[in-house]
């Protein structure tokens, strides 16, 4: 049960850290020059990319033993030839998010898993449609939910984790008449993404529900839920079906 | 953008650095797949130039309030070189720093890290360092 329960809590903003108060805590001198390091060598390699936007990705947690290689996804964008991040971060583990606009730096300083960024450079149609909306506050948050499941269910609109949030926004500039999340819903349903599907038994469920402010499960469909199929958006899923789908190129990977 | 830097002695490459990055706001303890550190960014630094060398050990002689924050004085012991660092009040508030505390200086490629028994109490970004960071909360 305990091995169980830390496998789903791998999954929820590294549980261990996500469950506790925030407390402040200075982090390694060694991961600030590691993370800013990072973001020094992503900010070159966007430059040299020639991409306006692109769809960004760190790994935070490890959890290769879902078949993951990255946890958490951005939309970074330039910005009078600087690198700006937009992205979704749970507050200290609780059942709410908010969208921030950072540096690069912002966007790795932390306990990363792994010193790496994942970066898909979308096809300059889709860059060009993502653009605009990026750098303006009102658009770039319209399809913010602010109920945060780490564990969202990819087709209800009850809840949105970061990596949704990020996928439907995409959706949204991409089809002009997505301008809901249930249609950007509908519209990556029509595109083809496919969420990622986690096997998480009843007792792992369970232990998650009690221990975790910021995971739930009652927006998944019961057929689902009670077979132990919990689907998410993951950032490896939405890699895949971008290059799938033939908008974006394939993963390049920075250290 | 507030003009806070006091102007004496100060290190042409951080006081570009700090020209160029408006005052940073206490960082959002927020997280998605973990929790984003608290990483205590320099408001201001008044040093003369190389006393941020990598490899230099300095020693905090006094720690203050002032109206931008926190500000520690940073003595050399080879020469009694003088350096303050000044901190938002909420990015001190979480660290352990007082008088008689050992601090190292970290030199690399986006700026100084300054640590106390390995753990980061101010990064000071370069020009490069700089041009990384921004945080701006959208929504509520």
């Amino acid at each position: 049960m305990k091995a169980a329960l830390m496998l789903a809590l791998a999954l929820t903003a590294g549980a261990a850290q996500a469950g506790r108060s925030c407390e402040a805590r200075a982090p390694d001198a060694v991961n600030v020059q590691r993370a800013m390091t990072l973001a020094e060598h992503t900010a070159h390699a966007l430059d040299a990319s020639g991409a306006q936007v692109v769809v960004l990705a760190r790994s935070g947690q490890d959890l290769t033993r879902y078949g993951l290689a990255w946890s958490h996804l951005g939309l970074a964008y330039r910005d009078a030839g600087r690198w700006r991040v937009v992205h979704k971060l749970n507050q200290c583990g609780s059942a709410q998010a908010a969208v921030y606009r950072q540096g690069l730096g912002e966007f790795f300083i932390d306990d990363l898993h792994e010193y790496k960024a994942g970066i898909v450079v979308p096809t300059p149609a889709v860059q060009a449609r993502l653009l605009d909306t990026l750098s303006d506050n009102g658009r770039v948050t319209r399809l913010n939910t602010p109920a945060y499941n780490m564990l969202a269910y990819p087709w209800s609109q009850r809840y949105q984790q970061s990596n949704q949030w990020a996928l439907e926004t995409l959706a949204m500039t991409q089809e002009p008449a997505a301008t809901s999340r249930e249609r950007a819903q509908a519209w990556l349903k029509l595109q083809g993404y496919e969420p990622t599907t986690l096997r998480l038994g009843a007792l792992t469920r369970l232990g998650a529900r009690a221990t975790a402010a910021n995971i739930a499960f009652d927006d998944h469909p019961n057929e689902k839920r009670f077979t132990d199929r919990i689907e998410t958006v993951t950032v490896d899923s939405v890699f895949a079906w971008l290059n799938r789908s033939g908008l974006g190129g394939t993963v390049q990977v920075i250290r | 953008m507030k003009k806070n830097l006091m102007l004496r002695f100060i290190a042409p490459a951080v006081a570009l650095a700090l020209a160029l990055h408006a005052p940073v706001r206490a960082h959002p303890h927020a997280s998605d797949a973990s929790m984003l550190s608290a990483l205590p960014i320099a408001v201001s630094v008044a040093a003369p130039a190389m006393i941020f060398s990598g490899g230099v050990m300095l020693t905090v002689v006094a720690v203050e309030a002032s109206a931008d924050g926190t500000v520690w004085m940073l003595e050399r012991a080879s020469d009694g070189a003088r350096a303050s660092v000044t901190l938002s009040a909420a990015a001190a508030a979480g660290l352990s720093v007082a008088a008689g505390t050992a601090v190292l200086v970290t030199a690399f490629s986006a700026g100084w890290v300054l640590s106390a028994a390995g753990r980061a109490i101010a990064y000071i970004p370069n020009e490069i360092g700089a041009a990384l960071l921004h945080n701006e909360r959208l929504t509520r």
